[in-house]
């Protein structure tokens, strides 16, 4: 029974279980897309925890709003947006200690060993170059690149055009791509000046 | 359209979003300007080198948290005098391990205070409160109800290394719970020990005998995530199993590739 769920029953359909009362539904619609939302939402804040618990509030949100979903949206579209606006939720509260300063940044901070091989360390800058765009740029780049949602449905996410998102997204591979130009030049300067010492203290 | 009209497409066509329309147009666009081609190709590098960025897993937690209160929200109804015995005794074991911990916590200050604190002691008092945790989440998981045998589970996460008992009995209920979300929550539990073999072997073995895609869609995910070298044989099976969900397949498939078995 569960297995045609799985395989044949859209997220709409789900939904609309979900609207009947049948809130065990939930469950599956929470496996398809607990993940890339989790992943969406720590893009956004940063931090593991609160990402965590706004993903989980989120879906707890589907329940009671449930009666408010509309098919043509998109269940992941609609699912983001519950999850974006409590995330704004969030930084309204805490706007007098302004939420990303308290945040934890993951897996940006570790410092690099020498020995990690060049594509590694691309990766790793990379990834920091990455944290390092502006939350607008970076929230339109992650939800094309990672989320694979089309322009149309990012603009509905985002509410605005899509000619801005399609704006947007170029913009934030362009910066991505000075960002990550400046860490690697940085990286090199500094693996130089640590090769030139280690030449001094060889003399 | 201007250069810098097409330049726009870029992500788009990086991401294969572009109609036959556009997509015509801009590589014709891009046969005609090396510059186009220069910065296309550039930006495929990072396009593709986002691909590469490792997946954040979020911590087993969020599984059970939202089974948890799933299931308390199916279950929401406000507490009777009838009720009050069978909401009592549901939590009878939680208030006796309270107490416990509570009187062991009396001792221990006891002991400390009177100069005479063992790192011996302490360490059995320590142990102590783990058997009492342990036989909580033991008690909670033979509940018939699904919300106690979850929060059973989520007991386990206290325990820093549970012992035979607890962990057959978290083995068990991954493979003969009768409900999905306990057998998920429990598999989200067992992985914060796949460093033992038995619990590898035992997630492995699990595969096979499952009837939920989803949880045997999660044990695949989990076997390649732990890099597991010793599942081929049970994903091949999976993968080739016509009666299997396709989903399920097709996920096996996935985790034969990611392993390198194929």
């Amino acid at each position: 029974m569960l297995a045609s769920y799985v395989e044949n029953q859209t997220d709409s359909s789900l939904m609309m279980l979900v609207q009947a009362g049948e809130t065990s539904q939930l469950a599956v619609l929470f496996e398809r897309h607990h993940l890339p939302l989790f992943r969406y939402l720590l893009h956004l804040t940063r931090n593991q925890t609160v990402s965590e618990d706004l993903a989980q509030e989120a879906f707890m949100r589907v329940l009671k709003y449930a009666s408010t979903y509309n098919p043509n949206l998109g269940f992941p579209v609609w699912l983001f947006g519950i999850a974006r606006n409590l995330y704004f939720d969030s930084l309204r509260r805490k706007k007098a200690e302004s939420i990303s300063d308290g945040f934890t940044d993951i897996r940006s901070s570790d410092p690099m060993p020498e020995e990690l091989v060049t594509r590694k360390q691309d990766v790793t800058l990379l990834e920091k170059a990455l944290q390092q765009l502006p939350s607008d740029k970076r929230e339109v780049l992650v939800l094309s690149r990672f989320q694979n949602l089309r322009y149309e449905e990012i603009a509905r996410l985002t509410s605005c055009e899509v000619g801005t998102v399609k704006v947007r997204v170029y913009r934030a591979l362009k910066q991505l791509r000075e960002n990550f130009r400046r860490l690697h030049e940085a990286k090199a300067a500094q693996r130089a000046k640590l090769q030139d010492q280690e030449g001094l203290y060889d003399i | 359209m201007t250069s810098e009209e097409f330049r726009l497409f870029i992500p788009q066509y990086l991401a294969d979003q572009l109609t036959i329309d556009q997509l015509e147009a801009f590589e014709a666009q891009m046969a005609a300007s090396p510059e186009l081609q220069n910065e296309v190709e550039e930006l495929r590098w990072l396009w593709q080198g986002l691909g590469l960025l490792p997946e954040p897993q979020p911590s087993p937690a969020l599984r059970a948290r939202f089974y948890q209160r799933l299931n308390s929200n199916g279950r929401e109804r406000p507490i009777t005098a009838h009720g009050f015995s069978k909401w009592l005794h549901g939590w009878l074991p939680q208030i006796a391990f309270g107490a416990a911990v509570f009187l062991v916590g009396i001792y221990v200050g006891h002991v400390r205070d009177s100069g005479r604190a063992q790192t011996e002691e302490l360490t059995q008092m320590r142990s102590q409160v783990q058997n009492l945790q342990q036989m909580v989440a033991l008690s909670l998981l033979e509940r018939q109800s699904a919300t106690s045998r979850l929060e059973g589970v989520g007991w386990t996460e206290g325990i820093h290394r549970p012992d035979s008992r607890l962990m057959n009995a978290l083995i068990s209920t991954l493979n003969h719970d009768p409900n999905v979300n306990v057998r998920l929550s429990s598999l989200d539990a067992l992985t914060r020990f796949t460093d033992e073999a038995v619990v590898r072997r035992a997630l492995v073995d699990s595969v096979a005998s499952q009837d939920s895609p989803l949880v045997q869609i999660a044990l695949i995910d989990e076997i390649v995530q732990m890099r597991e070298n010793n599942a081929a044989r049970e994903l091949r099976a999976l993968a080739e199993n016509a009666t299997a969900n396709s989903a399920v397949r097709q996920r096996a498939q996935w985790g034969l590739t990611k392993l390198g078995y194929e």
